[in-house]
């Protein structure tokens, strides 16, 4: 049903590839361990710590055992538990497994710092990021063997180079150099616990609040020791060690919480279908936590549009991520949306399974909304191409056939001054003929496209037909701006159709046209006192404009009472 | 109709028909008054006033290179400028306040012209 992205493993060791097998290793080799320490005289609190640290971190790869993604960091944790229990080799006194403890003793910070500055994709954050995980090495295994070939101890098999001094020398410097990676990687897990924002904080911040928990008391244990020379009292590194065991709970946590977010996003059925006002865009932008979530719908014909069906831009930016939603081999939309998305991949593929249930219908429903948006804007170019029509008409009449039949008229008139009184009655009577035959031809003419209007506005327009009506017409209001053409055209045809009705039908007394003008809106109003009991014939004038006015996206009505009295209204989108 | 004992009016005719000037310019003539000049566009007319000198122009408002109007705006700031009188084969109502706002002396329906119509607007 949904498209997704193999990810493809490669093979591995069945140790590396399913940690479960460390589970028992870990318990056996922690409880012998343990039992060792407890005999040699190792207090039974930092056994317990230990061991705790241990499973924490077994557990904790366990728990990540189900996603591909986090094989990176479920290896490490393993590594880290198998380290702890290798630092503890020290509590045994066999020379062997002591020197190893020796060397590898706080190797699984170095392993943990980073699980840390890797997650969640395993790469480093930054550049100051990857340097701090390489001084982390360096400070445990690599100073872990150098101190190891000078350390004074009966039970070191390392020691090549037996000497006091430079085994204080390297362990401050190793103590100084752990701090600095502490106090390094706690400052980077600060910065960006403050700059993630959106899902990606949501999905990390229990990790890095745990990191910013547990690693201060080891960094400060580590600095005494620096100072000092000398180890703080025992109390104080079985604590830090404890506060470790938070990270790996931290990074539990992480996992929950999207586990969490996940069975908000299998409500989403529920809720995606009892549609309500919000959007499909709303819902999943909600159930996503990204409100600059857009979803585009892919029409048959490859073109994107928005849930209104206008056309929508599917972004190839960065910044951006784009998810698309498919059914078998069709894509049926995108989801655009921030890239932070990606680091909660569970939650994005259950939204998107889930979103794929109603989308079809969303998508039909989008691309009716689309034809419509083209339907209307065919019929306004229709209207534009028309009013162009007319202006060309009248343009015409004016420039051609009236100005010849202005010339005759005039030379008519001239011809009369010159001819003997009887012709010159003749030519007169001829000459106030044409005069009148001028006269309708200018009025087809301002019919056809006024030339008032489009030079002086609508109210001058209105005021020229109140003067020419034969019934007493008041004008009411005013626009006092000059609006979109079509949109001038369309209310001067209303106010001319409404009183052109109102003197043939209504035999009314007077009439007023009542102008008002909002920002975005025009409505213009023609009342009269007549006989009312008017109806909008199909076939009538005002029935024509209302395709103009409504190709516009406007409104006209018509209350006529039959008792007498007509209320005409178009009302008109003008966005000035 | 001019007074013989006067000076002649001298009127220059800005059209862009030439048929239009033609019968004008002969049915002025024929009524006594003096045709300085004709004009086919704003142009011209601004040119010609200041080559002529003309009393009265005879102004076109629909010219192929601007508005009659304009020229009679610019015309009328000059207090010792000729007399305008716009003519057009539209009616006035066609223009509304522009008539009256442009500074004309007034106007006239090109079918209506005639040296008497002229005359009762040039008062």
């Amino acid at each position: 049903m949904i498209s997704r992205a193999a990810s493809v493993s490669p093979p591995s060791a069945p140790l590396l590839r399913d940690p479960i097998l460390v589970l028992p290793l870990a318990v056996a080799a922690g409880l012998a361990l343990g039992w060792g320490g407890l005999h040699n005289g190792v207090s039974g609190g930092e056994v317990a710590v230990d061991l705790a640290l241990c499973w924490c971190l077994v557990g904790a790869s366990l728990v990540a055992l189900g996603w591909a993604r986090w094989r990176h960091a479920r290896l490490l944790l393993a590594l880290a538990a198998m380290l702890v229990l290798a630092g503890d080799l020290q509590w045994l006194n066999a020379a062997g497994p002591w020197t190893v403890g020796l060397v590898l003793g706080l190797a699984w910070v170095a392993v943990m710092i980073q699980l840390v500055l890797t997650y969640p994709d395993g790469r480093p954050w930054s550049r100051p990021a990857q340097v701090t995980v390489v001084g982390g090495y360096l400070a445990a295994p690599i100073g872990g063997l150098a101190a190891a070939l000078v350390t004074v101890d009966s039970r070191n098999a390392l020691s090549i180079l037996p000497s006091q001094s430079a085994t204080d020398t390297i362990g401050r410097v190793r103590a100084a150099l752990g701090c600095a990676v502490l106090v390094s990687a706690l400052l980077l897990v600060l910065w960006r616990l403050l700059s993630l924002r959106g899902a990606a904080r949501r999905a990390q911040a229990p990790l890095l609040v745990s990191v910013v928990l547990a690693l201060p008391l080891t960094a400060a244990w580590l600095a005494q020791e620096a100072l000092t020379g000398h180890d703080p009292s025992t109390r104080v590194a079985t604590v830090a060690r404890a506060l470790m065991a938070l990270i790996p709970l931290g990074f539990v946590a992480a996992i929950g919480w999207s586990r969490l977010r996940r069975t908000q996003a299998s409500d989403l059925v529920v809720d995606l279908r009892s549609a309500g006002a919000q959007t499909l865009r709303d819902r999943l932008a909600r159930a996503l936590g990204d409100p600059t979530l857009e979803l585009a719908y892919r029409l048959a014909d490859g073109r994107y549009v928005d849930e209104s069906g206008e056309p929508a831009v599917v972004p190839d930016v960065q910044g951006r991520a784009v998810t698309l939603l498919s059914s078998s081999d069709e894509v049926l939309a995108a989801l655009v949306h921030d890239p932070a998305l990606l680091d909660e991949p569970a939650l994005v593929e259950s939204v998107r399974a889930t979103a794929g249930l109603v989308l079809e219908n969303e998508r039909l429903a989008a691309e009716g909304r689309a034809q419509l948006a083209q339907v209307r804007a065919s019929r306004a170019r229709l209207v534009a191409a028309t009013d162009e029509e007319r202006r060309r008409i009248e343009r015409d009449l004016h420039d051609g056939a009236q100005q010849r039949l202005v010339a005759v008229c005039v030379a008519i008139g001239l011809a009369a001054g010159r001819a003997d009184p009887g012709l010159a009655e003749v030519l007169r009577s001829a000459q106030d003929e044409l005069e009148e035959a001028i006269g309708d031809l200018r009025a087809l003419a301002r019919g056809i496209h006024p030339t008032l209007l489009r030079e002086d506005g609508l109210d001058a327009a209105l005021e020229a037909i109140a003067r020419r009506a034969p019934v007493p017409v008041t004008i009411q209001g005013a626009v006092d701006a000059r609006l979109a053409p079509e949109v001038e055209l369309a209310a001067y045809f209303f106010a001319t159709e409404a009183l052109t009705n109102t003197v043939k039908h209504a035999a009314a007394s007077r009439a007023t046209v009542h102008v008002q003008h909002s920002h975005d809106r025009l409505r213009v109003t023609v009342s009269d006192d007549g006989v009312g009991g008017a109806t909008l014939s199909p076939s009538g004038g005002l029935a024509g404009l209302r395709d103009r006015i409504e190709a516009l996206d406007g409104t006209m009505a018509i209350r006529s009472d039959p008792a007498g009295g007509t209320i005409v209204v178009a009302e008109l989108p003008c966005g000035s | 109709m001019c007074d013989d004992e006067r000076m002649p009016i001298r009127v220059l005719i800005v059209d862009d028909h030439p048929d239009f000037r033609a019968v004008a310019r002969e049915l002025l003539e024929a009524a006594g008054y003096v045709v300085s000049g004709e004009a086919a566009g704003v142009q011209e007319a601004i040119a010609a006033v200041g080559a002529q000198s003309p009393d009265v122009v005879l102004l076109d408002v629909g010219l192929p290179d601007g508005s009659g109007f304009d020229v009679a705006s610019q015309l009328s700031r000059d207090p010792s400028g000729p007399v305008v009188v716009l003519v057009s084969s539209r009616a006035a109502e066609d223009y509304g306040r522009r008539i009256a706002r442009c500074g004309a002396r007034g106007f006239l329906s090109k079918s209506r012209l005639s040296a008497a119509t002229l005359a009762s607007v040039l008062g």
